[in-house]
């Protein structure tokens, strides 16, 4: 089961911000998927991931949409 | 109290005033590492990521709190640090803003007029500080000249129109790779030529006059006669105002010269760098001639009026590059020196080479950060 959040066109910090609140919300080791457009997002999640003991950050991917735009792809889970 | 400044007013504050705020970047520690806002005074700083304000706002606000007051509260964007400004104020401590964030910053452009000269002729240096580059406008019986311009336009368009003049010619010093340049389409709107030099190995897809080596250029009483100066690139060209100022592009700064290895031919470019400042027209020019170059690398280079220039003669005595008098040395030094450059700056040569392709969003992404376009030798401090 993953739960899906989606913060397309949303700056920062909004898809951090409604990620940890979703994630808080999950049991621990349920997955997250968050889609953002706002390409900060990347390092961003790298950085709160490292940051923040009980956040797994599995995986990220980029995507392109049907308009062009691209969409970053952040797996995360909630660890304790 | 404000909860935003601008970019403007923040230079005025930290540049024009030499106040010594104190900043709160909230961006990822590589992102500060690489790149920070910088004042005439040294600064102090927090980085504290605007995600440990989503974590633990208390904890955060407190550690805040502890390390000072009055903060400049700054991030990529000018969203994030928003937010920790509002995080912040409601535990107590005051903090401003910095509206639009470090893009913001990197893209502001400020005009400070070099000398002061009768009415008829005046030269002006566009700072755009947060990137350390440097453009020039000469005005000159109501003709002006515009040297290295950014690809923001207004800044040009609204001096030129302030002081009443009228754009006759666009020149650049050189095909750039930290910046995309606004030379051709500045060119195109006023209806008037565009010069650069790519130089040997390089295809540019731009309308260009034909410029040669020593050609002098007349407008409204004043003349620009064109030199080459190769090294930096190989079609890198400096401008000399009325015989007293060198416009020297990245080929001498006031504080060093202009790599030679960011087209990945050190030895070729470092040799023509070599004859370029030793035995060409620069190791001719009088030890009076006021350099005004493309870039600086940090606010000590800017002089008490804030303009960024130093006589020749000062730069030759004080260039440990410079100081380097035999060919071989010089390259080997060059040689010691090369650092892979940003990844991105082969994208922006590309653009520059065929102008006219960038999305205004792309071009401000590959804009972000300060100019990497100086030799940093591995050894020895500098002042």
């Amino acid at each position: 089961m993953e739960k899906v959040l989606d913060a397309r066109g949303l700056k920062c910090p909004m898809p951090i911000a409604k990620a940890k609140k979703e994630l808080d919300t999950l049991g621990a080791g349920e997955v997250l998927k968050v889609l953002a457009t706002d390409k900060g997002s990347v390092l961003d999640m790298q950085g709160w991931a490292k940051a923040n003991k009980q956040i797994n950050l599995i995986k990220q991917e980029t995507t392109t949409d049907e308009n062009g735009r691209e969409i970053y792809i952040h797996y995360l889970a909630r660890l304790g | 109290m404000s909860t935003e400044i601008t970019t403007r007013e923040l230079f005025e504050r930290l540049v024009t005033r030499g106040d010594t705020l104190p900043v709160l970047d909230v961006r990822n520690e590589d992102e500060f590492a690489a790149w920070k806002i910088e004042g005439r005074q040294p600064l102090t700083y927090l980085n504290l990521p605007y995600f440990a304000f989503i974590d633990e706002a208390d904890r955060s606000a407190k550690r805040v709190a502890q390390a000072g007051d009055n903060w400049i509260a700054v991030c990529a964007k000018g969203d994030s640090s928003a937010f920790v400004a509002d995080v912040l104020r409601e535990h107590g401590t005051s903090v401003v803003n910095l509206a639009g964030g470090m893009e913001a910053w990197g893209n502001l452009h400020v005009p400070v007029r070099v000398g002061t000269g009768s009415g008829e002729f005046e030269l002006w240096q566009i700072n755009r500080y947060g990137k350390g580059c440097l453009s020039h406008v000469i005005l000159s019986g109501g003709r002006g000249v515009v040297v290295d311009a950014s690809r923001h336009l207004e800044v040009y368009e609204s001096l030129l129109a302030e002081r009443g003049a009228t754009l006759v010619q666009v020149l650049d010093t050189h095909v750039h790779a930290d910046h995309l340049s606004g030379g051709p389409e500045l060119a195109r709107r006023a209806g008037a030529p565009f010069f650069v030099a790519a130089g040997e190995g390089f295809e540019l897809h731009a309308a260009v006059q034909p410029i040669t080596d020593g050609t002098e250029l007349s407008f409204g009483g004043s003349s620009i006669r064109v030199i080459a100066t190769p090294g930096h690139t190989p079609g890198s060209t400096s401008y000399l105002v009325n015989g007293r100022w060198l416009l020297s592009g990245d080929t001498l700064f006031v504080n060093g010269i202009g790599r030679p290895d960011l087209g990945g031919l050190v030895e070729a470019w470092g040799r023509s760098l070599f004859r370029t400042l030793h035995h060409g027209p620069l190791g001719m020019l009088p030890a009076g001639t006021l350099v005004l170059p493309a870039h600086f690398a940090s606010p000590g280079e800017l002089d008490g009026d804030g303009v960024v220039q130093r006589r020749l003669g000062d730069i030759r005595a004080a260039s440990p590059e410079l100081a380097l008098s035999t060919e071989e040395a010089f390259v080997e030094a060059m040689r010691r020196s090369v650092k892979p450059p940003p990844e991105v700056y082969q994208k922006i040569v590309a653009a520059n080479l065929s102008p006219g392709m960038v999305r205004d969003e792309q071009a401000s992404e590959w804009e972000l950060g300060k100019n990497q376009c100086a030799v940093s030798m591995p050894s020895g401090p500098r002042g």
